[in-house]
């Protein structure tokens, strides 16, 4: 196995603030373990109760819309993985990203629809939000471009970013940067 | 009758329906994988009372973070709600929350400006 250079990582970390990250599969209570480390760091750190709520929500509604989405596809334990990120300027913003494997269309709709949700200011995000929680539970579900996806365009303090990368298998790796 | 009662998890809010007294209460945060599986015996608790009884019923909540799969499953309660209100009956909402922490206030406002019955959001210190 090849020796992993935890001095390079570190600094890597380091460099980026990184306070939490996770890569591999990720199921319910894994979603709710890291979840819980978060609180506990958002407390230590004297968040504002509300901020510490906003990250801890983008944070779910990420990791949830992933699984959703690998369940959906049906897909095994390796394919339904993800790799998450949760970062502290020291400043008061939080960066929560999060990745997963996609099929290429879904990504390519995923990635329209945080372009079209970037260019919405709050009032418009807010009747979105609320247009689409009148919608029949599972509309929008198959691109994870629903009312989790507005409900983080809404806690956002700048536009998502967002970048997919094309896999060799008809698959792309999506990510997902919130700032918060 | 028919009270009812869930334990709450870390990641699911305690519930108890309260037959006799006309109470629904939900304390704590909301965001299970699945909302759908723990909130539909709720409804269908709160369908039966307004169906079965003409006694008013009063939603008590103090519930904290709600992902957005439990504020669908809400909405859908409360829309049960408004339209028994549409219906004469009468039906009210308390929900308490921590004054430190505006969005639960937020959270709930947003649920308040859909209903037209009493919704009284009350902050505690």
């Amino acid at each position: 196995m090849e020796l992993i250079d935890l001095f390079s990582m570190r600094e890597a970390f380091n460099r980026q603030s990184v306070i939490l990250c996770f890569n591999g599969p990720i199921s319910r209570s894994l979603i709710e373990e890291i979840g819980n480390a978060l609180r506990n760091y958002l407390e230590a750190d004297n968040t504002h109760p509300s901020a510490a709520m906003d990250v801890f929500s983008v944070y779910i509604e990420m990791t949830q819309n992933i699984r959703h989405y690998a369940l959906h596809k049906g897909w095994a334990e390796p394919d339904s993985s993800a790799t998450v990120v949760v970062a502290n300027d020291g400043e008061g913003q939080y960066l929560v990203s999060a990745g997963n494997l996609v099929e290429q269309e879904d990504g390519e709709v995923l990635m329209l629809k945080i372009a079209e949700l970037g260019t919405q200011d709050k009032t418009q995000l807010k009747a979105l939000y609320k247009e689409q929680l009148r919608k029949p539970r599972d509309a929008g579900v198959s691109s994870g471009a629903g009312l989790g996806l507005i409900d983080i365009a809404r806690k956002a303090r700048h536009p998502m970013q967002a970048t997919l990368k094309k896999l060799d298998d008809g698959r792309a790796f999506v990510s997902l940067s919130v700032a918060i | 009758m028919k009270d009812f009662s869930i334990s709450g998890t870390q990641s699911s809010p305690a519930i108890q329906g309260n037959w006799d007294g006309g109470v629904l209460s939900m304390q704590g945060d909301s965001y299970p994988e699945n909302s759908y599986d723990l909130f539909s015996q709720v409804f269908e608790w709160v369908k039966s009372f307004l169906k079965e009884s003409d006694r008013p019923l009063v939603l008590e909540l103090q519930l904290l973070y709600l992902n957005t799969s439990s504020i669908k499953a809400l909405m859908d309660i409360l829309d049960m709600l408004e339209d028994a209100h549409q219906s004469g009956r009468a039906v009210s909402v308390n929900w308490r929350y921590d004054q430190r922490n505006e969005r639960v206030a937020e959270l709930a406002e947003e649920f308040k400006e859909d209903c037209t019955f009493p919704f009284t959001i009350i902050g505690q210190s």
